[in-house]
């Protein structure tokens, strides 16, 4: 076999569930205290310490901060997708009242300012491995602060105008001169990929630039030889953007007797834009501190570094004051990284009996302008086949250069998009071969028994119990009982229907994660951890895990995350990685903490290790009323040993597969094709679940994003001019309070073999299945006007057209 | 440039304004009450709201020159002698908030909604009253249990008040 996936786990890397454990695999007496006291309490539904600040006006977001003498940037930007540079004239804008700076892509180059070390590609051991067409490492087009040579979509920053106020900089903003020479453009995905269309890099004049294929192509192709039925669809889960509710803010400032630069911006991860930024400046990067503290909102979309936290940098050494740039919402429209935006083509051979044996899979992803991320094509790469035993599959899997603004990673990277795929072929097959949907998806489900399952591209699902979440929410949802309800709907003149999704997703994230813990003097535990929360509790959840561990009260326990001074590394958050990864290397912290503080009250209490027991936060010598709590050690230990403070390294690559089912119902208005949500249900298999309340919480703001890009989200692009339609909260469709329903959600626990916690990931879970289980549930509405398919989003306009088209067709 | 005076939280505020000035960047800016937020250009998300005069209103959408004289309460001045108002306990208490950034504008909006139904509120009023304020992460589920819940109360206290 000549399968590229051989790249992907070489013969050196045995996945970590096929090995054998090895003796040394014994848990440290300390790892299995840490872990029985944490078992015991996680679970509970604490409310956030978090809220606090947050209820009451003192949260700290990136706009907040001020700092003496500070200006004001303002961005010109690209008002054409594709368009040659050919000079700027910045003389009237330098005039303009208050200007104090213009800076454009030439000064980048005169100034040494280097491109953004992006790093589209993934990299852990256990991603799938995307190459160029010959197999080399790909082209992915370097992203200047400013381009000199052209824009490549409309919004691209050109120049940025510093001055005394906002609106002085937004003046002066206006009169900068760009000399534009339009260049012919391409914005549709499968256009931009067809032979002839307009180059968007000149080292790729196909704009393909990822041309992988991944499996087994002889096997699949016997496979589909010997089939039954050959079932095929194409799809375009399209391109929506973050909305994160705070816009993209930064402000920066240098520093020019110590020679640092500090950026207060809101992100996924305040370490990776330190590293990243450092290398765009030039300088090392213990010369620059970044701070991030409230995050509103990130999803993916900050994941990445953005040219105006390098441009504020740049700009305040030049000028030797500080520069705050802070994006409107129609710049957070145009240029916040944005999501999605995959074709692919699906061909699934069927046994008579119904056994899926084979599938094949071409996708196509945009990236946009330029590679930012390649994450969202990678995930959901090795998730094809979906939460089934399909024993061969080919997936041929394509990046493409556009006009448009770049994809990164949002919400469920690239797990929505295959999650369709294969729902909606499981759908479209029982249609066309007379199946029950739910029996066909139910006889090639993956078991139990099978667990760990190595799926037909590779990946390594870990556990799970796919039938019974199944079960669980077709009970919970009264699937039984819906004709009743489609009955009592007809009256009102609505049409009922009901969609189902399984789903299986991946998450895997930057391995590396440090954590120190600290006794404090004043009483307090003091955690630093380098993941970045934008709403997901971790101050809560984390404090919780470590106040478990240390069986101290969680009010004890405070988080520090956000400083660069402070927290040196971190993997930030995204792809649900945090728990796991911060959960992991917390316990193992404090597995080292209580080695530490029962080596340290042995020679308090003149014994050995091994006779001192820890027992709610107090340490005791066995079979003696001999004990010391560990705060008291920690202030007792100080002088002699030094602060009770442990930090500890850890890497993990071993993906985790959290898994589920989601059940949608909805209500079509008959005469306007509108479309309403009457009933949602979800499954939730999430491992261990630390905080329900939370997990709740983050599981429901995922289905709304997921129902988002299904009902009414779409970063529409007009073909004729190349210009973008949704550029405000009145162009684009957002979930709101009044056209969502209440949910009802379930988690369902089976722990991961993967890490001690046993947790696999919450959240994703929401929105993975979202984009099929609507889809589904209105082509099943529509099914009496003969429609099989429909393409999101299911706004009432295209509902109401694929309603008639049914009609004229019957 | 206008020399303006409004009451903020209880405290008159004397400042010259450009008349460009947004009530929004008037507190946010010129008062340093950075619990009022900015979320869009188009008066949609609500992330603005406070109370103009005891009603709820989008402050990215008054001039500061309009409120000139009037009686402003903002996040930070809800709460009252330390003790949080019901609104704010209640969107702790159902984890009707994630990030926050909504919250301010959701909590203010909320609890004129609640005032001005003397607590008689369903869940199908609070979904239809709150369309204006945009919350990206929690998919508004905590949001109306929240809501409800301080109506509840509210409804309570006043019944009470009334005996
Ligand atoms: S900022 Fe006022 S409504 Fe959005
Ligand atoms: S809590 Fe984040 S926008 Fe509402």
């Amino acid at each position: 076999m000549n399968s590229p996936l051989k790249t992907a786990a070489p013969d050196a890397i045995v996945h970590p569930l096929k090995q054998q454990k090895p003796e040394s695999a014994e848990l440290s007496p300390e790892m299995k205290l840490v872990q029985e006291a944490l078992f015991k309490h996680v679970g509970k539904p604490i409310p956030r310490k978090e809220d606090g600040r947050l209820i009451t006006g003192k949260g700290r977001f990136s706009d907040d901060f001020s700092l003496p003498g500070q200006t004001y940037a303002a961005i010109v930007r690209s008002p054409y997708p594709h368009a040659r540079i050919n000079g700027i004239d910045k003389t009237e804008a330098l005039a303009s009242p208050g200007v104090l700076l213009v800076l454009t892509g030439e000064d980048i180059l005169a100034d040494g300012i280097r491109d953004i070390p992006h790093n589209p590609v993934p990299s852990t051991n256990f991603d799938m491995k995307l190459r160029a067409k010959d197999g080399s490492h790909a082209f992915t087009g370097p992203h200047f602060l400013l381009p000199s040579d052209k824009a490549r979509h409309v919004g691209e920053a050109v120049a940025i105008v510093v001055a005394e106020t906002a609106a002085q900089a937004a003046d002066g903003a206006e009169k900068v001169m760009v000399d534009w020479e339009e260049l012919p453009f391409v914005t549709d995905t499968a256009k931009a990929a067809e032979p002839g269309a307009p180059t968007i890099w000149d080292e790729v004049p196909d704009n393909v630039f990822i041309d992988t294929t991944f499996g087994d192509v002889e096997g699949t192709n016997a496979a589909f030889a010997a089939a039954d039925h050959v079932v095929k669809a194409e799809f375009h889960v399209h391109r929506v953007t973050g909305v994160t509710m705070e816009p993209r803010a930064s402000l920066g400032s240098y520093d020019p007797e110590t020679k640092r630069y500090t950026l207060y911006a809101g992100s996924g991860g305040a370490v990776r834009q330190k590293n990243e930024l450092s290398k765009v400046l030039g300088i090392e990067p213990k010369d620059l501190r970044v701070l991030s503290f409230d995050v509103g909102g990130n999803f993916g979309t900050r994941n990445r570094v953005y040219v105006e936290f390098g441009l504020v940098l740049w700009a305040s050494a030049k000028i030797g004051r500080p520069v705050k740039f802070t994006a409107t919402r129609s710049e957070s429209f145009l240029t916040d990284y944005q999501g999605r935006d995959l074709v692919s083509k699906v061909e699934l051979a069927i046994r008579k009996d119904g056994k899926f044996l084979a599938m094949r899979s071409d996708n196509l992803s945009n990236v946009g302008g330029r590679a930012v991320s390649l994450s969202p094509l990678s995930k959901g790469s090795g998730l094809i086949t979906g939460s089934y035993d399909i024993p061969y599959a080919t997936l041929r899997a394509r990046a493409v250069f556009s006009n448009t603004m770049c994809t990164q990673a949002y919400r469920s990277s690239g797990r929505p998009e295959v999650t369709f795929a294969i729902e909606r072929m499981c759908e479209l097959a029982a249609d066309q071969l007379g199946f029950d949907k739910l029996e066909l998806r139910r006889m090639n489900l993956i078991p139990p028994s099978a667990m760990p399952y190595t799926n037909a591209v590779g990946s390594v699902y870990d556990s799970g119990e796919y039938e019974k979440n199944m079960d669980r929410a077709l009970e919970i949802s009264e699937w039984a009982t819906f004709d009743a309800r489609k009955v009592e709907a007809a009256r009102r003149g609505k049409l009922l229907g009901r969609g189902f999704a399984n789903y299986v997703e991946s998450s895997i994230g930057t391995p590396k994660e440090r954590a120190e813990i600290e006794i404090k003097e004043d009483g307090n535990i003091e955690v630093i951890i380098g993941t970045q929360p934008s709403g997901q509790g971790h101050e809560t959840s984390f404090a919780q895990v470590v106040a478990d561990m240390l069986q101290v009260p969680v009010e004890k326990v405070w988080i520090v995350l956000g400083d660069t001074d402070i927290v040196s590394v971190g993997g930030g958050s995204h792809s649900g990685r945090s728990m796991r990864h911060a959960g992991t290397v917390m316990a193992m912290a404090s597995a080292d903490l209580l080695a530490e503080g029962r080596k340290r009250s042995a020679e308090l209490l003149g014994s050995t290790p091994d006779q001192i027991d820890f027992e709610g936060g107090v340490f005791k010598l066995r079979n003696s009323n001999q004990t010391i709590d560990i705060f008291e050690l920690g202030r007792r230990t100080r002088a002699s040993h030094g602060p009770l403070r442990v930090i500890r390294d850890n890497e993990m690559h071993t993906p985790v597969f959290p898994n589920g089912a989601a059940i949608c119902e909805v209500e079509i208005d008959r005469d306007t094709g509108h479309v309403q949500i009457v009933r949602y249900t979800t499954i939730d298999d999430v491992g261990r679940c630390i905080n329900p309340l939370i997990v709740h919480g983050q599981t429901h703001g995922g289905i709304a994003q997921g129902v988002g890009q299904a009902m009414w989200e779409l970063c529409a692009i007009d073909p004729v001019s190349g210009q973008p339609l949704a550029g405000s909260l009145m162009d684009y469709g957002m979930p709101r309070s009044d056209n969502m329903p209440s949910f009802n959600c379930e988690i369902a626990e089976v722990f991961s073999p993967t890490n001690p916690l046993g947790i696999k990931a919450g959240g994703e879970g929401g929105t993975t299945p979202a984009l099929a289980t609507v889809v589904n549930a209105v082509v099943d509405a529509l099914s009496e006007f003969g429609v099989k398919d429909i393409q999101m989003p299911v706004t009432p306009a295209n509902v109401w057209r694929a309603m008639n088209n049914g009609r004229k067709a019957s | 440039m206008s020399r303006i005076t409004i009451t903020v939280n209880g405290t008159p505020q004397t400042r010259d304004v450009e008349d460009r000035t947004l009530l929004v960047q008037f507190i946010r800016e010129h008062l340093g009450l950075t619990g009022t937020h900015v979320g869009c250009d188009t008066t949609q998300c609500g992330a603005c709201t406070i109370h103009l005069d005891g009603k709820a209103v989008k402050s990215c959408t008054v001039l500061a020159v309009a409120a000139d004289g009037s009686q402003v309460t903002t996040i930070e001045g809800l709460a009252e002698g330390g003790k949080l108002h019901d609104v704010q306990q209640a969107f702790h208490e159902h984890h009707g908030l994630q990030c926050g950034y909504c919250t301010p504008g959701m909590i203010m909006a909320s609890v004129d909604m609640i005032r001005r139904h003397d607590g008689m509120l369903d869940e199908h009023t609070v979904r239809h009253e709150l369309e204006g304020n945009i919350c990206r992460c929690t998919g508004y589920h905590n949001i109306v249990k929240a809501v409800l819940d301080a109506a509840e109360k509210h409804r309570a206290a006043h019944a009470v008040a009334a005996e």
